[in-house]
């Protein structure tokens, strides 16, 4: 069988061709358990689902812009030792790269996993979300996907993407064994499906698809948005900079930061079992309080706010994967995602690597090179 | 610790030194180190960085087993070891005794200054009129009389030099301390008696030296001489050689019967050297030449002034002596015009370069030239200088300069962003050592360092620039005139200054060239049993294998302190019981040293108690009137045994020189010692004192005071958030294991057998002795045999050395203090053997041969079956009449790009054999590079005089060989002579290729026990320099060849080296780690592994039963790298945690805001 396949839509339901889909890899022998975003059963809401019974995939919606949590720490937690059967995962991008930095430290397996990856159509805050989407869900992500894949962004509604997903320029699953293509497709009436790995191969030689080669028009639509996002990026890039560009900016940046770090447990790269500032590190004598009150006549509390961020970025900026999970957790909308993802992007490019661009390339932490940075430590 | 029996002496503290004195004092022994100049370190205090890492990394020697008993910075900075004794400006006056009880009196050189009330300040260097060469800066910048010997040292005293003081007090009357006594000047009272035929040189010399204030007398001959020496007293005597009638030594000989304690001077012309020096003989303290230069003579005769009144000897007892004198320099200026130097001041030497290029050095480490400033674009380094020249007595290759001159040029380089020119001119370049062949190739290849074979002619002034011109002739005949910013001398070495005398009080005998000279096999042994040699003392040696030569030596020492009693195997004294503080709220006790009111101004001693008294920790605060004085201190220990403070924080000077006071107070109240802390708050009350001495507006108290008050407060947040745990100890199973039993394997095994330990050593053969079996003598004509036999005999009659021949270890596994290995025999029989360390000495072997023919014919061998032809006199030299030697054989080229270091000696050696047995063979070598290094030097010049040809090749235009059908010759070799300029051909009856040396290094065996292999499948060593035989995982060990290429009695050095590490293992019952080290907190810990993936000493693991990361404290450096990669501190290491440190952080913080 090809590399690639054509899987057909019938009636113009995408979902539903999607939906066959997972039914279909459910019911391989191998698998036994299929993880995918799927609508609840009493809210208007959509999660990540571990399902093993194939009827309850009629919920399955992996194209809906509801992204309330990075699937790669749920995937984490499957993976994390031997589980005894093998579960196939419905990711999106920004999770499979979250995952791999995981798998890098030690924090999840790739033994016992399938990841089916899904072209991202983007997501909107969880706020906008639950706001928008009213009773009617199937209605309300068919017309998303008819917004965005008709080129009209995502704004359905007047409702714009989160910023993470305007300026991701990285929709396209690259991590994944299998990848259902739909940018540059027909999706009224065919997706791609692209095996990427040996597994995947395996894989999707049972679903038996019809092969077929991808159109044409897909690599040109993939560049196109690729390279629309990447000027919005670098557009973001400068702003933040320009926001952040002083410890007086940084720290009015960083304002309304109350400590409660909901960015760290959003974070999927975020892998410590107790966030060192929440251990008896920062648990300062009290008068210490007073000393530092004393120094400058006033302190602000709580304390160690712009600290906290500085100590996140440089333990994970070179793992961010820019998924945005930090500024949709954050409750006092501080531009969490603008300004990691500033800095993971000069960071990775110092060292030369790129979050969950490869299992094989070691975190740069992990790795010794004699001959780097002879500018810094001066040798 | 455990006190054991038995003290060494260690005289000379360079890195010989230093190394032979951390080795003994790490296996238990009390050491007394002595060092001739007022500091430690000796040539490396000068160098910066070395090759072929061009970093530092002396710190690396410091104790990895009971880490906490010496200092843990910077080893060119200082050294403080609870078992080491320092004394600097001393020297050996007598050695008497037998070995195991020599009895050393050494003489103390006063200095004038304090070391302990010194700070440092420099005041006294500010006021000083004198401005002399300054010898640290090799002479290029100047210093004053009172001068710090080098500028980095912890604490820094300044000393004076006495021959060049003036006495005129002013450093007396501004040492704000009152460190400086300079002595009342007893001068007057010196007697001085001139005896000397000629009037005028009886007046002139009178004339001086009353100049110089002392008392002086005079007589014109021997007669009169004596009938002087008879009425009054005379202290020294300054005598004539040539008189009439009686001559000079006769009037020494009469003149020690009178007064046998006379100092006597010769005054020679340069005629009557020789009698000069034979004259010291039966006791001249030193000679004088004739013309007299005032400028070099006073100090001389003041020298002897200083040395009769300093006098104070004092009496040591010890065990052994090792002797780490080092080497000096040859100095060019000694010799009649080298290439220019001292008369072009673009000329200097490979010392001053380094000068040059230190940031200590005269201009900051910029590279201009010292005598005009200009920037250096273009340099040219001169090989040989001193060296390889018989005219200079120096038929011997000092073995570092061409190293030395690659770095520089290196450095140059990099120091001029690529820009600088650097070229080397050189006879053969000499990259010997394991790494020094890729190290040149990438000075070549990627530095773009110019390498020139040539000899250099001469160097004169160019033109108008006056810029040096070198004129070399290049291989093919053709003269080029070159012109350079700077020219190099690559100077070697020379014996110590000093040698000599230690010769003559120790009957330690001297080779031709006035080194050491040592056994023929055991580099370290001299033949006076208990007096050893470790470094460069007995010739020739570059730091890896200085430092390799003084754990042999202290190997040595430390058997026979063994043999005589002095046993290493003592039960320890019980460790004194220390409170455990842990669960007790901090309870500080402060004590602040007034000074006796000396900075009464300056020190607001009740405004820093006040801070301090803030603090709910600090108990109470107790100032005192001068806690270095024994009152002091005392009133100190008082107030800790009635207040009973957990923590105590001492504010006063130099902390460092109360380290064994603090250990005393910790004993005395039974609080563990790093709970205390000494805080240097003089130090800025003193230097804002030398700047106020322009600032008549009065002194501004602030800065000071808050300086002050952020030491202590940084001081007091570490030991607010101290908890000591006991450094953690691990079990030693008390027995080595050795791997191979060749010569390195078989005195590795002695070694540590002859302390009393059990050694099982494991060789695969059915018999021990390795290479020994095949080879039969040494370039220096030694027999192997003998040596080969009585080691066997000595092996195989120790109690306690168990042989298992036939064996091989199958398995093995465990950490240091408890391995386990398993042992299989040809048959399948096991056997299992538990161990403390391990020493792998599984050898080498010559390198298969390849190429040039070898296999096509009888007539085409390698060195070795020659050798063995030879020992088995299977060949008969007469029958050949022409022989070639082909050189480098598939080595020092990728994939086996390293010299072997032996071939170009053993082809020496056979030659030598061949000419010897018959003179009229005829002997071409086809050689790249002759490496005759150290003393083989003198073989290679014996070979071209008995008529061997030596024609270089290059590795580009390899010779070729071919087979003849003809009856003259069964080889043809042809190769382009350079010399020449063409191709020569010619017949051989032999040709004998130099393939080099294989390490036997079995890739599982080193797995088993964490052992690196590198590249070319040698041991790869934790440091090539610093630990040249151990592993980076602790324990395991490597000598012989399976380390690095080497002749018999380098191998057998390096055993001695690694036995000696072995021996720190072994030595301890429980082996107690540092203090500082990593641990982990399982409750944070998420188990994803970056810390044993970062670890450099493979402390960390993550043992499946387990199920959670495991430190060992053994392997354990206290280095931090787990706990930075970290993010949630999980990893930690104890005496650093975060809390303490963000405190630490804040209140060094606070005074600068």
């Amino acid at each position: 069988m090809a590399k690639t396949a054509q899987i057909d839509v019938k009636d113009n339901d995408l979902l539903g061709a999607l939906r066959d889909l997972f039914r279909a890899v459910l019911a391989q022998d191998a698998i036994q358990a299929i993880l995918v975003p799927r609508r609840l059963p009493m809210k208007n809401g959509v999660m990540p689902t571990l399902i093993t019974d194939p009827e309850q995939l009629d919920g399955a919606d992996p194209l809906a812009p509801a992204f309330p949590i990075n699937g790669a720490k749920v995937v984490s937690r499957l993976t994390r030792k031997a589980s005894g059967g093998k579960v196939a995962a419905v990711m999106r991008p920004c999770e499979i790269r979250a995952f791999i930095e995981l798998v890098k430290l030690n924090q999840g397996r790739t033994e016992d996993l399938v990841i089916i990856g899904v072209d991202c159509l983007g997501a909107y805050r969880n706020t906008d979300y639950t706001r928008w989407v009213g009773d009617d869900m199937d209605e309300a992500t068919r017309k998303f996907v008819t917004g965005v894949l008709g080129g009209g962004g995502g704004a359905a509604d007047g409702v714009d993407l989160a910023p993470a997903c305007q300026v991701c320029e990285q929709p396209v699953p690259r991590g994944a064994d299998i990848a259902v293509g739909l940018f540059g497709m027909d999706t009224d009436k065919r997706v791609l499906l692209e095996a990427l790995t040996p597994a995947g191969e395996a894989l999707s030689e049972g679903l038996r698809y019809k092969k077929a080669d991808p159109p044409l028009p897909r690599r040109k639509e993939i560049d196109r948005l690729v390279a629309e996002r990447t000027a919005a990026r670098d557009t973001m890039f400068a702003e933040t900079h320009e926001a952040t560009d002083s410890l007086e900016k940084l720290t009015g940046y960083l304002a309304n930061c109350v400590n409660c770090y909901n960015c760290r447990v959003a974070c999927p790269v975020c892998y410590c079992r107790e966030c060192v500032f929440v251990t008896d590190v920062f648990d300062h004598e009290p008068v210490q309080y007073l000393r530092w009150a004393d120094q400058k006549g006033l302190i602000k509390m709580p304390t160690d706010t712009v600290f906290y961020h500085i100590t996140r970025l440089a333990h994970m900026s070179t793992a961010c994967v820019g998924c945005g999970q930090c500024s949709n957790a954050c409750p006092n909308d501080i531009p969490v995602m603008e300004l990691f993802r500033s800095i993971a992007h000069r960071t990775q490019l110092g060292f030369e690597y790129e979050a969950g661009r490869s299992l094989e390339e070691k975190p740069p932490l992990s790795e010794f090179r004699e001959e780097e940075y002879p500018e810094v430590v001066g040798i | 610790m455990n006190r054991k029996i038995g003290r060494a002496l260690v005289v000379g503290g360079g890195i010989s030194g230093i190394r032979a004195a951390l080795d003994l004092a790490e296996t238990g022994y009390g050491v007394t180190l002595i060092d001739h100049s007022p500091h430690i370190g000796g040539i490396l205090s000068q160098l910066d960085v070395q090759f072929p890492t061009n970093h530092c990394g002396m710190c690396k020697m410091l104790p990895l087993v009971e880490r906490d008993a010496a200092s843990q910075f910077c080893l060119r900075k200082g050294l403080f070891h609870e078992n080491i004794d320092i004394l600097l400006n001393t020297d050996v006056s007598a050695v008497d005794g037998e070995p195991g009880n020599f009895t050393v009196s050494l003489r103390e050189k006063p200095t004038w200054v304090d070391p302990r009330l010194c700070v440092g300040c420099g005041v006294c260097e500010e006021v000083c009129p004198v401005d002399v060469p300054d010898a640290f800066n090799e002479g290029l910048s100047t210093r004053k009389a009172i001068y710090l010997p080098v500028p980095h040292n912890i604490p820094n005293a300044y000393v004076i030099d006495l021959p060049s003081c003036t006495h005129c007090g002013e450093c007396e009357r501004v040492c704000p301390t009152d460190a400086i006594r300079l002595q009342a000047d007893r001068r007057k009272e010196f007697r001085i008696l001139v005896v000397d035929d000629e009037q005028i040189v009886r007046d002139s010399l009178k004339a001086w030296l009353e100049d110089e204030d002392f008392s002086v007398d005079t007589a014109e001959s021997g007669p009169a001489a004596l009938e002087k020496l008879a009425g009054t007293t005379v202290h020294l005597m300054l005598t004539d050689i040539k008189m009439p009638g009686m001559d000079g030594v006769e009037l020494l000989k009469a003149a020690r019967e009178v007064a046998p304690d006379l100092c006597v001077l010769m005054m020679t012309a340069y005629a009557t050297v020789e009698t000069a020096v034979e004259a010291m003989k039966i006791g001249a303290e030193d000679y004088l030449v004739k013309p007299f230069d005032p400028e070099q003579m006073i100090p001389k005769v003041v020298t002897v002034y200083e040395h009769l009144e300093a006098g104070k000897t004092r009496q040591l007892d010890v065990g052994a002596i090792v002797f780490c004198g080092g080497t000096d320099y040859f100095h060019p200026a000694d010799e009649k015009n080298v290439y220019g130097y001292n008369t072009h001041p673009g000329v200097m030497t490979s010392l001053e370069f380094e000068r040059v290029l230190s940031g200590t050095g005269p201009s900051g480490g910029r590279l201009v030239r010292p005598h005009d400033g200009k920037p250096v674009e273009k340099i040219a380094w001169l090989q040989c200088v001193g060296s390889r020249d018989v005219q200079s007595n120096a038929d011997f290759c000092s073995s570092i300069c061409c190293m030395v001159a690659i770095k520089e040029a290196m450095l140059a380089r990099e120091r001029g962003n690529g820009r600088t020119e650097t070229a080397i001119f050189y006879m053969d370049m000499r990259t010997f050592g394991k790494p020094f062949q890729r190290y040149r190739d990438q000075a070549e290849k990627t530095h773009g360092v110019r390498f020139e074979r040539g000899r250099v002619h001469s160097v004169h002034p160019a033109g108008e620039s006056g810029d040096p011109l070198i004129r070399y002739v290049r291989l093919d005949g053709s003269t080029h005139d070159e012109r350079f910013d700077l020219v190099i001398l690559a100077v070697g070495q020379r014996p110590s200054k000093g040698t000599r005398e230690i010769a003559e009080l120790t009957d330690i005998p001297l080779n031709t060239w006035g080194f050491v000279q040592t056994d023929p096999f055991l580099p370290a042994r001299t033949d006076k049993p208990g007096l050893v040699v470790g470094g460069s003392y007995s010739g020739l040696k570059d730091i890896s294998e200085s430092v390799i030569c003084a754990s042999a030596a202290s190997l040595e020492a430390s058997r026979v302190i063994h043999a005589a009693g002095g046993s290493l195997a003592v039960e320890s004294p019980p460790e004194p019981e220390m409170r455990d503080v842990s669960r007790e709220h901090p309870k500080v006790l402060a004590a602040l040293c007034t000074c006796s009111g000396r900075y009464a101004q300056r020190l607001d001693v009740e405004g820093i108690a006040d801070r301090l008294e803030r603090d709910p920790c600090v108990d109470q605060v107790l100032t005192l009137n001068q806690c270095c004085t024994t009152a002091g201190w005392e009133q100190l220990a008082e107030a800790a045994k009635e207040a009973n403070p957990n923590r105590i924080l001492i504010g006063a000077c130099h902390p460092y020189l109360f380290i064994e006071q603090l250990r005393e107070l910790a004993r005395h109240i039974h609080l563990d010692a790093a709970l205390m802390d000494v805080v240097d708050i003089m130090s800025p009350v003193i230097s804002a004192g030398s700047r106020l001495k322009d600032n008549s507006e009065g002194p501004d108290e602030s800065p000071v005071r808050s300086l002050q008050t952020s030491a202590l407060e940084m001081a007091l947040s570490r030991l607010r958030h101290l908890n000591p745990v006991p450094a953690p100890t691990v079990d030693v199973t008390r027995r080595a294991l050795v791997i191979g039993g060749g010569i390195a394997g078989m005195h590795g095994a002695l070694a540590i057998a002859d302390h009393g330990y059990p050694v099982d050593l494991v060789e695969q053969d059915d018999r021990l002795g390795g290479n020994l079996h095949w080879l039969s003598r040494t370039i220096d004509g030694q027999s192997t045999r003998p040596l080969l036999e009585e080691t066997v005999q000595q092996i195989e009659k120790h109690p306690h050395i168990d042989v298992h021949l036939g064996s091989r270890v199958a398995d093995a596994f465990g950490e240091v203090g408890q391995f386990h290995t398993t042992l299989e025999t040809g048959d399948g029989e096991v056997n299992t053997v538990s161990h403390g360390a391990v020493l792998l000495a599984t050898g080498g072997t010559e390198a298969p041969a390849s190429e040039y023919g070898y296999g096509t014919s009888e007539a085409i061998v390698t060195q070795m079956e020659l050798e063995s032809r030879i020992t088995e006199n299977a060949f008969d030299p007469t029958a050949v009449a022409s022989v070639v030697m082909i050189q480098c054989v598939g080595s020092r080229e990728e994939p086996r790009n390293y010299c072997s270091r032996v071939c170009c000696p053993t082809s020496l050696k056979q030659m030598l054999y061949l000419k010897q047995a018959n003179p009229d063979i005829a002997i071409y070598v086809l050689y790249r590079d002759m490496m005759a290094c150290g003393f083989t030097e003198s073989y290679f010049t014996e070979a071209r005089r008995q008529g061997v040809m030596f024609i270089q090749y290059s590795p580009e235009e390899k010779p070729d060989v071919h087979l003849l059908q003809s009856d003259d010759y069964p080889v043809e070799v042809s190769a382009f002579d350079p010399v020449l300029g063409r191709p020569v051909e010619i017949g051989a009856d032999l040709l004998v290729l130099a393939t080099g040396v294989v390490p036997r290094l079995p890739e599982n065996l080193a797995r088993f026990y964490g052992a690196g292999i590198d590249t070319d499948g040698f041991f790869d060593e934790a440091e090539s320099k610093w630990r040249p035989v151990d592993s980076l995982k602790e324990g395991v060990f490597a000598c012989g060849l399976a380390l690095s290429p080497r002749s018999i009695p380098d191998s057998i050095a390096t055993a001695g080296a690694a036995a000696q590490r072995c021996l720190r293992i072994l030595s301890h019952e429980r082996m107690k780690t540092g203090k500082v080290v990593s641990a982990v907190r399982h409750s944070l810990c998420s188990l994803c592994e970056r810390c044993i993936e970062t670890c450099p000493y493979n402390a960390r693991s993550l043992p499946a039963d387990l199920g959670r990361v495991a430190v060992n404290p053994a392997m354990c450096q206290g280095c931090g790298e787990c706990a930075s990669v970290c993010p949630n501190s999980a990893s930690v290491v104890h005496g650093f945690s975060d809390p303490q440190m963000f405190d630490v952080i804040d209140a060094a913080l606070e005074s600068a805001l």
